[in-house]
């Protein structure tokens, strides 16, 4: 079939390619030729890590088919440094501290780019809305907004040029100053490899077979027919692990690949290696799997009811684990309260949605040394895993992190790093994995969901007597770090509160849901969540302002926390105090101060969002700013 | 994954259908690929083979605009971008800037066509409601004993459910003409769960014209999306705005009308109520905008601002 | 009017680093050739900055500058173990324990300039690339002072360890010492709720974390900005949900993230409560910062329209429906008074 014949420029310079008819303009500009400054995301248009200019246009390069640059002049993120010489707005991405995993930074240095263009005097609403199509997952966007507004200065001189430069660190006391981030340049210039943009020679590409039922069992898997293909180069499952197969945070539940049985949908089954990504993923729909379905169970709280479908044969229960926190006599507590209040919250689950998809890249070196590179965010505990899972020793087994495009915790489970080494070890080639952003959000761990009964005991001035907090928490199909966050979330449930009497249970449990990890809070999140509102509902109760009953009941210097551990300085009152100055608190009941109050839309909100600030502007130029 | 072995890019009407017809049943047509490539994907279509793909974006017909007095004609490849930066666009469909600016991103409203936005056929599609209150019709084409032959319908008969349009398997969607509506005041509202890249739960677009006293509505276009399987137009809404002055009351009144339309799969009670507060903050705008501000009931303009 | 403002407060507290159990970091230092220097650790950067981090507190404490320092290099089989990169641990422990390596390196070149100089150990003072004896005229470039070392067949390295003195969880209630550093920390939120649609907008957070002492300020608050922003994704749009096991929000159209049109203005207020058991006093903001932050948002809605949110995400139907609700109640309760 005929491959298109691309003639285009691209960054100032002339190309003529033959390219295959399907690709996208990503894949030419990242796989044909090797800009990977520009990043896959998400494969569909949400992300904005892959916008390029096209003829001075922005687009996002994975809507656009390859063919559509056939004569067109494109700018990449690698083009905007003339020179090596970092431009105006990706110095001041660099002074403004705007880009941390830096995965999102190269499409974003592009919106902004395009965002001057088009309008060099936009503000910051506008910029906003000009940014609007790129997702970043780490910075909350503040400080790039403030990086666009300080290139839009620099550029337009109303800020010096030295505005961009180093601020100063007296007598060499770093420790305090704003230094700028060291990998920033790399990261705004595009420069920067994530294990998605390495290639090695003679490498292969691994495509992934996943369980479309929750729970069933595999009755076979024959390979025979993919591992015939033109061009595939290996296959592997389970039989395959030459170790003890299993991994986890806590528990080493979950095999490399599923080992008898599957327990919840995409998880991986098979694994093939070809030069070609798409004879990979062709061969993956010749692999036959007998699946015998399962009984499935969906809900913590069904999971633990007697009689339901057992994921694990070491838990009938399906408990993975429980905590438990005790001080003093909760009945006594609320006998001795004046005030009850109950409550029940509930929580979701939360996807990480790192902008970098997990990626990794695995071979065999010359001294038979198994090598991942990945981002992983526990290679010391990944090479322990996977020593055993090989059954090589620990020194034939080396894990390099490779820049982590966003983690959050997400990156801790070892989800694909053994199945990269047992290709590695089986073909003898470097093997790379790429998953799509749908493989991500399916197969990988979540924010733990819960729910959570609250009771809580206050005498009339608002102090806390006793505290009763059962939260269950759907740990999905495996156990990965969900002992750990039932761990921390019990011994933070109560709060920075000093409580006489608490009774905090937390259930992590076994279901066929996507399994549940760590993530940023780990489990103190959910259950903070209930004690702080719980609190507001009790401060209405009683007539309280709500900073009142946290003061009432705020653990000081000295205090014993609810696992009865002794606490030295405690500096909860002065964030208190420091929070209720800096937002001029006004003090009141919740929802009763009325319309006379005068807190509201000052100093540290933004305007209220309405779209169209480009039109206002045109409509009115003088008064866009003061709107 | 879109996977094609041949991918045509054409330069006429007259090659596009000739491709069409040499590839019949194993092609697939594109314009700005925005939501094509997208459904090619696991969890929507999956892994596609379509053999050719033919891509009509570059035909000049489909490209062109053209306003006069009172008619717009829209090629159906015009990105939605040219709405946010074309002024004599801006001018005589008021409704369409306000819509754009709702509409995905910057960056792909430069890709995304208006006629992609029709022939998709979303019932939560932003484009269709204000095209539908511009009275658009829908240019149809096809090829047939060696002529190009045509057709026209309005876009509310053209949309016949999700995904289903009357568009026949030989033909393609060539354009829209809309009625130029200058001087009227517009309102687009929008409801996702955020604010930018977001998928409508309930969208409206509003126009309005106020006659030489200012004190009554001469005119008035409404269309609502995300109700129901297509978006309507409100034609009793707009009649009766036609009927009476502009009071407090009977803005409510109006407000009430569309309510009982609401007939999608989930969410109908949130969108009832959104209806109804949606098409009176529509209306005060557009009222607003169409230089009528100061007759409106200061109670009401506060309660729903 | 159509559109309701409120405000809500929330509070936290965190452990710092592994939890309820032995943590632990090493770390190795050299002050090398041209007064550059290279620290070694198992962990380092997810995009929290701690690469800057480190290198920060190996020029201060080596007395070289940040950008002379190369930080390397996230290998199991060439570098120290750090552990993982995770649990607001990595300025605590990793941060720790280069202070240490680079003490340990910096006094073996103490060592040789004090005898080179005749002066005392303690009269050597080292920044910013310069090294000197106090109250003498003596003074060189650390690239000379380097070069001396060498000379005299020193090669300046340290190499140290952090760990935690920290236990496990009694079984049947708990008790236990799970971190030996704990941050504090208040947030206070101000939402705009539209009536119509029940759509919540953060307008402004206020945001007081206990960091033990700010390496990075900045990198500070962008720690603090970026947690409240995926705190608030969740707590207004972001729900990833399964039917029967399979996953109807497969991608980012379905499954939301908050834009930049969805996010507040964040104001942060850094507080130092310095850890008196580490040598650096520093703690750490990476988890905490995203605490408060809900329950800020919910308590803001709840004052300003009167609904209370108990089960995440606030999207505007729950929120609508709650003031529907409310509504109905208050009519019902006029209709009884009358």
């Amino acid at each position: 079939m005929p491959d298109l014949r691309i003639e285009a420029t691209i960054n100032g310079r002339k190309i003529a390619r033959n390219a295959k008819p399907h690709l996208r303009l990503l894949d030419f500009l990242r796989d044909d030729l090797g800009h990977t400054g520009t990043k896959e995301g998400c494969g569909a248009g949400e992300c904005g890590t892959c916008s390029v200019f096209v003829d001075g246009v922005l687009l996002k390069s994975c809507l656009v088919p390859a063919a559509k640059a056939q004569g067109t002049r494109i700018e990449t993120v690698e083009g905007l440094a003339k020179a090596g010489e970092l431009s105006v707005l990706q110095q001041a991405f660099h002074k403004a501290g705007a880009s941390q995993c830096g995965y999102c930074i190269p499409g974003m240095v592009m919106a902004a780019t395009a965002a001057l263009r088009a309008n060099p005097f936009a503000d910051r609403e506008e910029i906003k809305e000009r940014l609007g199509g790129n997702i970043c997952r780490c910075t909350g966007y503040q400080k790039i907004f403030d990086a666009v507004e300080l290139a839009r200065d620099v550029q337009n001189g109303r800020r010096p040029a030295s505005a961009l430069a180093e601020e100063d660190a007296a007598d060499g006391a770093f420790i305090g100053v704003n230094v700028r981030r060291l990998d920033a340049p790399s990261k705004v210039s595009g420069a920067l490899k994530y294990a998605g943009d390495m290639v090695m020679p003679h490498m292969l590409h691994m495509a992934v077979l996943r369980s479309p039922h929750a729970h069933a069992r595999i009755v076979s898997i024959d390979t025979s027919e993919a591992e015939a293909m033109d061009g595939v180069e290996g296959v592997i499952t389970a039989a395959d692990v030459p170790g003890v197969d299993g991994f986890g945070v806590f528990v080493h539940d979950q095999p490399i690949m599923a080992r008898g049985k599957v327990r919840y949908v995409g998880e991986q089954v098979a694994a093939v290696a070809s030069e070609d990504p798409l004879i990979a993923r062709r061969a993956l729909s010749k692999i036959k799997v007998v699946y015998e379905p399962l009984p499935a169970v969906f809900d913590a709280h069904e999971a633990m009811k007697a009689g339901a479908a057992v994921l694990h044969d070491y838990a009938p229960d399906n408990i993975v684990k429980h905590i438990p926190i005790r001080v003093g006599d909760v009945a006594k507590g609320f006998a001795e309260s004046d005030l009850i209040v109950e409550e029940t919250y509930s929580t979701q689950q939360v996807e990480h949605a790192y902008l970098e998809p997990e990626a990794g890249l695995a071979y065999v070196d010359a001294d038979g040394v198994v090598t991942i590179l990945s981002p992983s965010q526990n290679i010391t505990h990944h090479r322990h895993m996977l020593s055993r899972i090989i059954a090589q020793p620990i020194n034939k087994v080396r894990f390099i992190m490779s820049p982590v495009g966003g983690g959050f915790g997400g990156k801790e489970d070892m989800v694909y790093q053994g199945m990269l080494a047992l290709m590695a070890m089986k073909t003898r080639r470097p093997v790379r994995v790429v998953f799509t952003r749908e493989e991500s959000i399916i197969t990988t761990a979540k924010r733990h969901p819960s729910h959570t009964t609250y009771k809580m005991g206050l005498t009339r001035d608002g102090r806390i007597k006793a505290v009763e907090i059962k939260m269950i928490s759907d740990g999905g199909a495996y156990g990965m770090s969900t002992e750990g966050v039932m761990r921390k979330a019990a011994i933070l449930a109560a709060g920075p509160y000093a409580i006489p009497n608490v009774k905090v249970d937390t259930y992590g449990i076994y279901t066929n849901n996507t399994p549940s990890g760590a993530f940023r809070s780990f489990g103190a999140l959910q259950t903070q969540f209930a004690t702080e509102t719980h609190l507001d509902i009790c401060a209405e109760k009683l007539g309280l302002d709500p900073f009142e009953i946290r003061r009432v009941n705020a653990m000081r210097d000295g205090a014993s926390t609810h696992t009865k551990q002794a606490l030295k300085s405690v500096s909860l009152t002065r964030a208190l105090d420091a929070a209720e100055k800096a937002a001029r608190w006004e003090p009141g009941v919740p929802n009763m101060r009325g319309a006379t109050r005068g807190d509201l839309n000052g100093e540290g909100t933004r305007p209220s969002c309405t779209l169209g600030a480009r039109l206002a502007a045109a409509a009115s130029p003088k008064t866009s700013e003061v709107a | 994954m879109l996977i094609c072995d041949e991918y045509l890019t054409l330069a006429s009407l007259d090659e596009a259908f000739d491709a069409m017809a040499r590839h019949r049943g194993r092609c697939r047509i594109i314009a700005g690929a925005t939501d094509t490539l997208p459904w090619a994907r696991e969890g929507r279509a999956g892994d596609v083979e379509v053999p050719v793909l033919i891509d009509v974006a570059r035909i000049p017909e489909l490209n062109a605009r053209r306003v006069d007095g009172t008619r717009v004609r829209l090629g159906a490849a015009v990105p939605i971008q040219r709405f946010l930066d074309d002024p004599a666009l801006a001018k005589a469909l008021p409704v369409m800037p306000q819509c754009a600016i709702w509409f995905a991103d910057d960056q792909i409203r430069e890709s995304a066509t208006i006629g992609g936005n029709v022939i998709n056929a979303s019932p939560a599609a932003d484009g269709t409601p204000p095209l539908i209150a511009h009275g658009a019709r829908v240019e149809l084409a096809a090829k047939r004993n060696g002529r190009i032959v045509r057709r026209e319908m309005a876009v509310e008969d053209f949309l016949q459910g999700p995904g289903k349009t009357a568009l026949e398997s030989d033909e393609l969607l060539v354009g829209l003409d809309c009625e130029a509506l200058p001087g009227y005041g517009a309102s687009f509202e929008k409801v996702g769960h955020r604010r930018s890249l977001v998928i409508s739960v309930v969208c409206l677009a509003a126009l309005v014209k106020l006659d030489a006293t200012k004190q009554k509505i001469e005119d008035a276009r409404l269309a609502i999306g995300g109700i129901g399987p297509v978006p309507q137009r409100l034609t009793e809404v707009e009649s009766f705005l036609r009927a009476g002055p502009l009071t407090a009351e009977r803005l409510e009144q109006a407000a009430e009308m569309p309510v009982a339309l609401v007939a999608s799969r989930s969410r109908q009670e949130y969108r009832r109520e959104v209806v109804r507060g949606f098409v009176l903050r529509a209306l005060m705008t557009a009222v607003r905008n169409a230089g009528g501000a100061s007759l409106l009931a200061p109670e009401l303009e506060a309660a729903y601002a | 009017m159509a559109k309701k403002r409120g405000r809500g407060v929330a509070a936290c507290w965190y452990g710092i680093a592994r939890t309820a159990t032995v943590d632990r970091a090493g770390a190795w230092a050299e002050i090398d050739d041209g007064g550059t220097a290279k620290i070694v650790t198992g962990v380092t950067e997810i995009g929290e900055g701690i690469l800057t981090v480190l290198a920060q507190i190996a020029a201060q404490e080596l007395g070289v500058r940040p950008q002379d320092v190369t930080i390397g290099d996230n290998d199991t089989a060439r570098s120290p173990e750090a552990a993982h990169a995770g649990a607001t641990r990595q300025t605590y422990m990793i941060g720790n324990a280069v202070a240490l390596a680079s003490r340990q390196a910096r006094a073996a070149l103490v060592d040789v300039l004090a005898k080179h100089w005749s002066v005392d150990n303690q009269s050597i003072k080292t920044a910013a690339g310069e090294a000197w004896a106090e109250g003498t005229n003596h003074k060189m470039p650390m690239s000379d002072a380097v070069h001396l070392a060498k000379a005299r067949g020193v090669v300046p390295v340290g190499s140290a360890s952090f760990g935690t003195d920290t236990t496990g969880l009694d079984p049947v209630d708990g008790s236990g010492r799970p971190w030996q550093a704990y941050v504090f920390g208040c947030q206070v939120a101000e939402v705009e709720v539209d009536t119509l649609t029940g759509e919540v907008q953060v307008l402004g957070i206020w945001a007081v974390h206990d960091v033990g002492r700010a390496v990075n300020p900045r990198g500070v608050e962008g720690q603090i900005e970026g947690g409240i922003v995926q705190a608030l994704g969740q707590g207004l749009m972001e729900d990833y949900r399964t039917v029967n096991g399979h996953a109807t929000t497969p991608n980012l159209a379905k499954y939301i993230l908050p834009t930049s049109l969805d996010v507040p203005h964040v104001t942060s207020v850094i507080l130092e409560d310095p850890d008196p058991l580490g040598p650096l006093g520093v703690k750490g903001i990476g988890e905490p910062a995203m605490i408060p932050t809900i329950p800020a948002v919910m308590n803001a809605i709840y004052d300003a329209v009167g609904v209370r949110i108990t089960s995440l995400p606030a999207t505007p139907e729950k929120v609508l429906e709650g003031i529907i609700a409310r509504t109905a109640k208050r009519n019902i309760n006029r209709v009884a008074a009358e």
